[in-house]
């Protein structure tokens, strides 16, 4: 209840963590809303992600964070019957244009699931897979492209001897990587996460994170996971969502040591969620 | 009954040992009724294969290995020349041909209904695909002999033939006189008999498919003629081969739809609009007049399917093999 309980129960956020600088906003939601058939999954949703930031989305389940999510890349499109209105911009680009061509708008915005989600090919196939759908490439330039992908998933060195191995050979740990690496490949400008670690242990998120931070300097990220003290570490803003409404929105510092909502404050301090 | 709750606190302190041997003469009886069941089916497959290799032996002893390339079957000359070479032709062309038109289709058929058709569609095509492995064989023989046999003898038979006239390989094939009995029309029947299980099989295997792996798939911006190609089927296919394999077994050994519309002529001709036989539909529709060595020869005749659907289920096996270790498991 008192300010004391926030500060010692809420997660620490990484040291030295100075909020930084306001970026240009690279997808900007204004009045979106969302419907899974007659149900208002999402009210009036305004934020904007910004460049080469990590946003974390928290909140308890059904709190609309993945739809949400599912919203920036139009996966939602698959599923008949949801709706997204509102407006929704990727710099200059209307994301919920119908006309828009997804599979365009998918590689710049890429998409790590829940559940590690190779490919049922070799590790090289998985990557070379998504880079040849857009570009016609020489063997050895694919060789390059496929090493760097690897490299930037953090895991070229566990991978380099045994490429032609399946993915689904790999460890839980490893697959989430290499759906990284895979995302990556194809250079989008936004990647989504969502809730990339809940099916790993601990040392495999530690490592997922430690990327997760490493990929922002060049790609504009966000992020839904249910582990504040993650949202905590990896996040430069944090948004708090409950019950398909957006309720704060703020650098992350602010977020787990100052929140100016009463239901924020409850939730990180695992009053309720 | 024993274990009901008044019953064991009619024996006084609960006796959880005692309890529990209620249950072990169910299991022992559990355990060998489904023992039975499993040992009863080689004992079957082998009694079948004995009683097979005992009816063939007079044959196997007067042809020998030669019946297998003998093209002649004449039972009534003097002494009585018997060649399966005819027969085993037409099963593995007719079954051959039918794979190539129903692979393709049953699975186009199973792709648009798991990932494009509109929701209201899907039930009538599933339908209609069900529909049709509830009819039974004779029907598809007469439909074949009344309507599709006329229709490729007079319409389809002469447009292939000038399309191909003058090309080597392909106008042999398509050569000779009209028939309405001919292994392609068999071919086809069997085709549209083999559709619904390459049909339902991939659509159930394709629903196995976890969503999140063609959103995965979607994710990296790929159309849905590559998630099918690049994830679901991969993803699927033992399943599929498994469907084709099934549909396979059934094209080798059709036999009522096939006897109808093949011609019964033990020849072989180089055109797929000739007549021909089948291993199965010699046997039907000579076995009944036949004795001695002839009924002997059929016998054999019927032997051979089996090695041979044996063959055909092996080599799909390995190639199933083959396939896994490519994909690197």
């Amino acid at each position: 209840m008192s300010e004391m309980s926030v500060s010692v129960s809420a997660p620490t956020v990484h040291p030295g963590s100075q909020p930084l600088p306001e970026a240009p906003a690279k997808v900007t939601a204004r009045n979106l809303n969302f419907y899974y058939g007659e149900h208002h999954a999402l009210k009036n949703i305004n934020l904007a992600l910004g460049t080469n930031r990590v946003t974390a989305f928290i909140g308890p389940s059904g709190c609309g964070k993945s739809t949400l999510l599912r919203i920036f890349n139009r996966m939602y499109d698959l599923y008949p019957g949801q709706r997204a209105t509102g407006q929704l911009l990727l710099d200059q680009t209307n994301i919920l244009d119908p006309k828009l061509d997804l599979n365009l708008l998918r590689a710049r915005v890429g998409m790590v699931f829940q559940k590690p989600t190779p490919f049922p090919m070799t590790i090289y196939e998985n990557i070379a897979f998504g880079i040849r759908l857009y570009e016609k490439i020489s063997k050895s330039e694919m060789d390059g492209r496929v090493e760097k992908a690897l490299r930037g998933g953090a895991l070229w060195n566990e991978v380099k001897d045994k490429l032609n191995a399946s993915g689904l050979s790999l460890s839980g740990g490893q697959q989430q990587r290499l759906c990284i690496a895979r995302t990556v490949a194809v250079r989008p400008e936004v990647i989504l996460f969502d809730e990339p670690c809940s099916a790993l242990d601990p040392i495999s998120t530690a490592k997922v994170e430690e990327l997760i931070q490493e990929l922002s300097e060049n790609y504009t990220i966000a992020i839904v996971t249910h582990n504040m003290q993650q949202a905590a570490r990896v996040s430069d803003k944090t948004a708090f969502m409950y019950l398909g409404e957006l309720i704060e929105f703020d650098d992350t510092s602010k977020i787990f040591t100052s929140p100016t909502d009463r239901r924020t404050q409850d939730y990180i301090t695992g009053r309720f969620g | 009954m024993a274990v009901e709750s008044n019953v064991i606190d009619a024996a006084g302190p609960y006796d959880r040992a005692k309890a529990l041997s209620a249950f072990k003469l169910g299991d022992v009886t559990f355990y060998w009724i489904t023992r039975l069941s499993a040992i009863s089916v080689l004992l079957i497959l082998g009694g079948i294969i004995i009683s097979l290799i005992v009816g063939a032996f007079p044959a196997i002893k007067e042809f020998g290995i030669s019946f297998l390339w003998t093209q002649r079957w004449a039972p009534s000359a003097d002494p009585p020349v018997l060649g399966a070479l005819g027969p085993i032709y037409g099963t593995l062309v007719t079954s051959f041909i039918a794979m190539l038109i129903a692979i393709p289709v049953g699975l186009g058929i199973a792709i648009f209904l798991t990932e494009l058709c509109p929701q209201w569609l899907r039930r009538p095509i599933g339908m209609a695909v069900e529909l049709l492995a509830g009819i039974p064989s004779i029907i598809y023989g007469m439909w074949g002999f009344f309507v599709l046999g006329p229709f490729l003898a007079n319409t389809f038979q002469p447009f292939m033939i000038s399309v191909f006239d003058g090309v080597p390989v392909l106008g042999a094939i398509f050569a000779g006189p009209p028939s309405y009995l001919s292994l392609f029309n068999a071919a086809l029947i069997l085709a549209i008999m083999v559709l619904p299980f390459i049909t339902s099989i991939s659509v159930d295997v394709f629903k196995t498919v976890p969503p999140v792996l063609k959103e995965a798939a979607y994710g990296v911006g790929c159309t849905t003629w590559e998630v099918v190609r690049s994830v679901v089927i991969p993803y699927t296919r033992v399943g599929i081969i498994g469907g084709v394999m099934l549909a396979l077994g059934r094209a080798l050994g059709e036999t009522m739809a096939v006897t109808f519309i093949i011609g019964n002529s033990f020849r072989i001709s180089s055109s797929i609009f000739a007549p021909g036989t089948t291993i199965s539909a010699a046997i039907a529709s000579e076995f009944a007049e036949s004795d001695g060595l002839h009924q002997s020869g059929l016998i054999l005749l019927g032997l051979l399917l089996f090695v041979l659907t044996f063959f055909v289920l092996a080599a799909a096996r390995l190639m199933l093999m083959r396939l896994e270790t490519k994909a690197g498991k």
